[in-house]
């Protein structure tokens, strides 16, 4: 496991930074060559073809949500395999991420590399922490069936943890640790859902979960209400189920393939050997120092056939340190998200429902 | 059944069935009139509660609303609605009013004008106003303490939820239906049927421009300059440059060569204006002006993209005719060099509201409402006025709206 841990979780950050600003350089590139609009977007800002750039804080993003708005791809019409879109936090508009047969490949590989560093080569017995309707409904997919789809792919003989109407279904989950629950086995499901219906089933009914390993995702904001953050969320889990083998893990559809998981000491997340973050000053947009809060941009390599490889977020994030944790590295935590930019203006009085 | 809360006057929540039956009744002091010196005292008395110095620092745009309803505006406005020959005068009847949620102040705009015209009106305030509004709905229940008892029996405000019964009782009871709120609203209300006799008055979704003339920019003093990008700058930042009649992209007629000396002196001022005022720019908002502004790049739309700071950014669009006409994000300007305002005339559609000016003589732009004749433009003002509200409106003459003429040729 030290090995594969070494392969994908391994360069510290100058290493990191000399292997990836190449690459980045090199995406810039391919996409300038590829896709107009993002050649067009770049030329308007001046940046020349074939330029070079000082740094990985230098190389060019782009918001997210460009690709909630425009087709932004860098493979022909007749090559797309696969077309990728997630609900964002604004209802209606999705982002829509553009695959070919190669990048529709990659990015499962990319995520089985960066979590088998956590997990190990072996497939292990896997808790889903949510309920099977998820993947059964088709024609409703939603992100968070395609983000439990993509998962399973890492376990064997699931169990889900809820019944069809969301419930708990708590002879599940016994009858999960009554076959695998004295071996290693993985826990998988949404941040808020992990507390709401397996920690809180879990100390209720007295459930040893001490060699699990759990990976969760999802953001902290359903949880604030119930003042649990990260760190309540390791203690608690530890003190009563047992369990403390947590990675929660950030990434999001416009970079699938990317995860920035959090290592083994807790609250904080570390990048993948091809990516890396920046975080922005929302001011000046310059790259802040560690400690201080700004917008997050990821970064990553993975991104070839729609121009993602420097993109940045609406999340709020904060670098704790470099090359001074669990792995080589950025270390970082997510703050929270921006609030979404609202105007006054005259025209909207039915839009949103609200009255 | 249906209630409605009332927020002005104040009283108990209604069912819509018994607010409509007493709005239609006959008022205990005799209906309004067209000009009712009634409503003109409680108009008055308002815009005094909204000039008092500590309601006009914290909101502008309700100082500007108490300017427009001060009693010689009042007689200003009344004076068109004198009529010649054959013709009388008389209120339109119950006028239902449908204003936007979030610009806060036009909704008394619309009410005032119709209140003048003699109409007995409902108002529907939004749920989520806020601000402005709120401190506009206790300035009218304070007003209405010495107000006479006729105003509080034909003018009502009232807030519901997402209940079509109510707004299906107070279509179908109205004489008119006034829809701000841009084109979805009105593609909304009109799914309630109207009273065969009566009809909408609508809003929709506008788009605002600004043009400066070269050679007015060359001839004004320094201080000219700067009072002009001053006036820009109230045109485009209030309201985040959302309003409809807030002006977007900034056209600059006349030499070309003479237009890029000018934009650059332009935008270095309107720099130190934005600064001056302390404009803060959300993270939020800087972003979602790079959303729109790399998104008008990659349709091809934009040649060149900057940004100073978070506050001002600027696109150089690629051909004038493909002007965006969707809101950027605060502070977000494209800029084009047009030969001639006839130019322009031929970018015109009918969305398109309000022409903020600089430098261009009366009859330059005589000339070019002229050439546009109607098809768009329905406002041409200098820089300042863009969110000035007017009695005419999109091409409305509201009070004729809210009236109704008989004639007598015996």
């Amino acid at each position: 496991m030290t090995a594969i841990v070494e392969g994908v979780f391994g360069l510290g950050q100058s290493e990191r930074e000399a292997a990836l600003l190449p690459a980045l350089t090199e995406l810039t590139e391919h996409h300038r060559a590829h896709c107009e609009p993002y050649d067009r977007i770049l030329g308007s800002l001046g940046h020349a073809r074939g330029a070079d750039f000082g740094s990985v804080e230098q190389v060019p993003w782009l918001p997210v949500r460009m690709f909630k708005h425009h087709v932004l791809k860098s493979v022909p019409d007749d090559q797309v395999f696969k077309v990728l879109t997630s609900s964002g936090t604004t209802g209606a508009e999705v982002s829509r991420i553009y695959l070919d047969k190669e990048a529709a490949a990659d990015q499962p590989r990319y995520l089985g590399r960066t979590l088998q560093a956590v997990l190990g080569e072996k497939r292990l017995p896997m808790l889903m922490v949510d309920t099977i309707g998820i993947i059964k409904n088709r024609r409703s997919f939603s992100a968070r069936g395609a983000g439990v789809l993509g998962m399973a792919n890492f376990g064997r003989k699931h169990v889900y943890a809820l019944d069809e109407d969301d419930q708990p279904d708590v002879e599940a989950i016994k009858g999960f640790l009554a076959a695998h629950g004295d071996e290693p086995f993985l826990i998988f499901g949404f941040t808020f859902m992990v507390w709401q219906y397996l920690y809180e089933v879990a100390r209720e009914h007295r459930l040893d979960l001490s060699n699990g390993i759990l990976i969760h995702s999802g953001g902290w904001k359903k949880l604030i209400d119930r003042a649990v953050d990260n760190t309540e969320f390791r203690r608690r889990f530890a003190q009563d189920t047992g369990l403390t083998r947590i990675h929660n893990y950030y990434g999001m559809v416009e970079q699938l393939g990317t995860v920035f998981v959090e290592g083994p000491s807790g609250n904080s997340l570390y990048c993948p050997d091809f990516a890396d973050v920046v975080i922005r000053d929302p001011e000046t947009w310059a790259e802040q120092p560690v400690g201080v809060p700004g917008v997050i941009e990821v970064v990553s390599t993975v991104p070839r056939s729609y121009p993602g490889h420097a993109l940045l977020t609406e999340d709020l994030g904060v670098v704790h340190g470099i090359d001074d944790g669990d792995w080589p590295g950025k270390r970082f935590s997510v703050l929270g998200r921006l609030p979404r930019a609202e105007a006054r203006g005259c025209s909207d009085t039915f839009s949103g429902g609200a009255a | 059944m249906s209630k409605v809360q009332q927020r002005f006057p104040a009283g108990p929540d209604v069912e819509v069935d018994t607010l409509v039956a007493e709005l239609s009744g006959e008022p205990a002091g005799g209906r309004l009139k067209v000009g009712d010196e009634r409503v003109v005292d409680f108009l008055v008395k308002f815009a005094r509660k909204l000039l008092a110095p500590a309601t006009a620092r914290r909101y502008p745009e309700l100082a500007s609303l108490g300017f427009f309803l001060r009693r010689g505006e009042i007689a200003k406005a009344l004076s068109t609605m004198e009529t010649r020959g054959d013709a009388l005068r008389f209120p339109r009847g119950l006028v239902f009013h449908v204003p936007p949620a979030n610009v806060d102040t036009i909704f008394v705009y619309s009410w005032a004008l119709s209140a003048l015209a003699g109409n007995p009106n409902v108002v529907r305030i939004s749920s989520r106003s806020a601000g402005a509004a709120e401190t506009v709905i206790e300035a009218l229940n304070e007003a209405l303490a010495d107000a006479h008892p006729i105003i509080a029996e034909t003018q009502r405000m009232v807030t519901y939820g997402r209940d079509d019964a109510v707004t299906a009782a107070l279509s179908a009871a109205c004489e008119l239906r006034v829809i701000w709120g841009g084109d979805r609203s009105v593609a909304e209300l009109r799914k309630h049927p109207l009273a065969p006799n009566a009809r909408d008055l609508t809003f929709p979704d506008r788009a605002s421009f600004a043009a400066i003339s070269v050679a007015g920019w060359q001839a004004a003093t320094a201080e000219q300059r700067r009072d002009a990008v001053i006036g820009f700058y109230n045109d485009s930042y209030w309201f985040d440059q959302a309003a409809c009649s807030s002006p977007r992209t900034l056209f600059w007629v006349g030499d070309d060569a003479a237009a890029r000396l000018g934009r650059e002196e332009f935008r270095g001022l309107l720099g130190e204006v934005v600064a001056s005022k302390n404009f803060v720019v959300e993270p939020a908002m800087a972003v979602q002006k790079r959303v729109s502004a790399y998104g008008v790049a990659a349709q091809g739309h934009a040649t060149e993209i900057r940004f100073d700071g978070n506050a001002v950014a600027t696109l150089e669009l690629a051909d004038p005719s493909a002007v965006p006409r969707e809101w950027l994000g605060v502070g977000t300007f494209p800029q084009a060099a047009l030969t001639s305002l006839a130019e322009f005339a031929g970018i015109v559609q009918r969305k398109d509201q309000t022409l903020s000016t600089f430098g261009f003589s009366r009859d330059e732009l005589v000339d070019f409402a002229n050439t546009v004749a109607g098809r768009g433009i329905d406002r041409i003002v200098p820089f300042g006025s863009a969110l000035s509200f007017a009695a005419v409106w999109d091409g409305y003459d509201l009070l004729s709206e809210f009236s109704r003429l008989t004639t007598v040729s015996v």
